[in-house]
């Protein structure tokens, strides 16, 4: 390295001075791991009623399919959806997109295990009962077993959403604009990569420490409802 | 470049003739793998018994505990790479780099895991040793770890998957790993698609046998549970 006899003076006025762009970068980043969560909720849970279906035509590729999503790193889907797919299919996706679809796929392996588990927590008594009262499959679902099997899910669903946002961070390799990118692109033009990168990685902390606080504070109220 | 789905002719001749180079990735991704384990390993116990120490020691293994959690690795080794080394003005390669920040963040993991089997062996134990003479350093080598580390083992061997798909970032700072190596060859052939079906099915064999390795062990040394 080249830099080695320059002496580094920190100047966290990088920093300071672009404080609202740091915040909109971040923000950024909590969007798009928001979108990304909502949908591997989605796709989670379709997942999981097809996983504890006791069809094996249904069960089994659910089960192939959580093992393909949580067993690839976020890195190579990234890069397999926004390259790969698109080219494929023929379509091009906008980076962004991209980046959503990969988080959604890669929480969906996660999503799919906590809503099985989920349901399964819920007693059999409590479907038969519905069952023979009148209420048809979906409607036992709806007014029935999801409402009790959400407070279980709520506190490992939180945690899937904090390991979604850290995973969001990833998204400047396909160039979406969040805190990372900015941070690279400072580091790249001003030198400056121990303040950039810090303030990134105090950000992020501190993004995450919030989500687990509120998580946990989730969990006590649906806890005590109970 | 893009055309409809039935007009793409898939070749994965480029993924044979690419296989020298990610033979080369592949030797070097296992190498980070399993430095990156047994560093992690030892110092993941250190972490933990510092964290369950009273006083302002416990206070700092806690924190060290959360930080670490809570950041993502890529972020985290941007800062390590490129800021860090600038301010102390050493030269770190990509690997070395890789293993510190793989270390760093997994033993925070591995130290709440080691610290969950601590508490979960019998305090009769730790008094019952206490009681026959033998010293508190005593106690925890030869009566109170061996049976924690049989309770900690399957968890921390699923830790090791995410060191495994983890270890794919570090190709950001041009390590020459798998990934960094697949990357590679795709800018020069050109066929995302094959290329990370590829290498996301390498990935993913590694992560379940790593997996399948836990399940048994988890079987194994729980037997005398039945």
């Amino acid at each position: 390295m080249i830099l080695l006899d320059v002496q580094y003076t920190l100047d966290w006025s990088v920093v300071t001075d672009r404080w609202r762009q740091f915040a909109e970068g971040a923000w950024v980043d909590i969007w798009v791991a928001v979108l990304g969560f909502g949908l591997a909720c989605v796709l989670g849970l379709a997942n999981a009623i097809l996983r504890t279906s006791g069809v094996n035509l249904f069960s089994i590729p659910s089960f192939l399919y959580v093992q393909l999503m949580r067993g690839v790193p976020l890195y190579v889907m990234i890069l397999w959806v926004y390259f790969g797919i698109a080219n494929v299919l023929g379509v091009n996706f906008t980076s962004f997109q991209a980046m959503v679809i990969a988080l959604a796929l890669t929480g969906s392996g996660y999503t799919t295990e906590i809503f099985r588990a989920g349901l399964a927590a819920i007693d059999r008594g409590q479907m038969e009962a519905a069952r023979s009262i009148g209420l048809n499959r979906v409607r036992t679902y709806r007014h029935v077993i999801l409402p009790q099997a959400f407070r279980i899910v709520v506190p490992p669903l939180g945690n899937t959403f904090i390991g979604l946002l850290k995973g969001a961070t990833l998204m400047s390799v396909i160039a979406v604009p969040d805190m990372v990118f900015l941070a690279n692109e400072l580091n790249v033009t001003l030198f400056t990569p121990f303040e950039v990168f810090a303030a990134v990685g105090v950000i992020l902390v501190v993004l995450v420490l919030f989500f687990s606080a509120l998580v946990y504070v989730l969990e006590r109220r649906l806890r005590i409802a109970t | 470049m893009t055309g409809p789905l039935l007009t793409y002719t898939f070749d994965w001749t480029v993924v044979v003739k690419s296989l020298p180079f990610l033979e080369r990735g592949l030797t070097l991704t296992v190498k980070l793998i399993v430095f990156s384990i047994l560093f992690s390993l030892v110092l993941g116990l250190v972490v933990a018994l510092v964290r369950m120490a009273p006083g302002p020691l416990g206070v700092i293994g806690f924190a060290y505990i959360q930080v670490f959690r809570a950041l993502s690795l890529y972020v985290y080794i941007l800062f390590i790479y490129f800021g860090v080394a600038a301010v102390l003005h050493v030269d770190l390669d990509p690997f070395t780099a890789g293993v510190l920040t793989l270390t760093l963040l997994n033993s925070a993991y591995m130290a709440e895991i080691y610290r969950a089997a601590i508490q979960a062996v019998d305090p009769g134990q730790r008094e019952a040793a206490r009681s026959i003479g033998l010293g508190s350093v005593g106690t925890f080598v030869s009566v109170v770890f061996p049976q924690a580390w049989r309770i900690a083992l399957p968890s921390l061997v699923n830790q090791f998957t995410d060191i495994i798909k983890d270890s794919s970032v570090v190709a950001l700072i041009g390590a020459g790993d798998l990934m960094y190596q697949t990357v590679e060859r795709n800018s020069f052939y050109q066929r995302p698609f094959e290329l990370f079906t590829a290498v996301a099915v390498i990935y993913l064999v590694m992560v379940v046998i790593v997996a399948q390795v836990a399940n048994r062990l988890e079987k194994r040394l729980q037997r005398h549970l039945a």
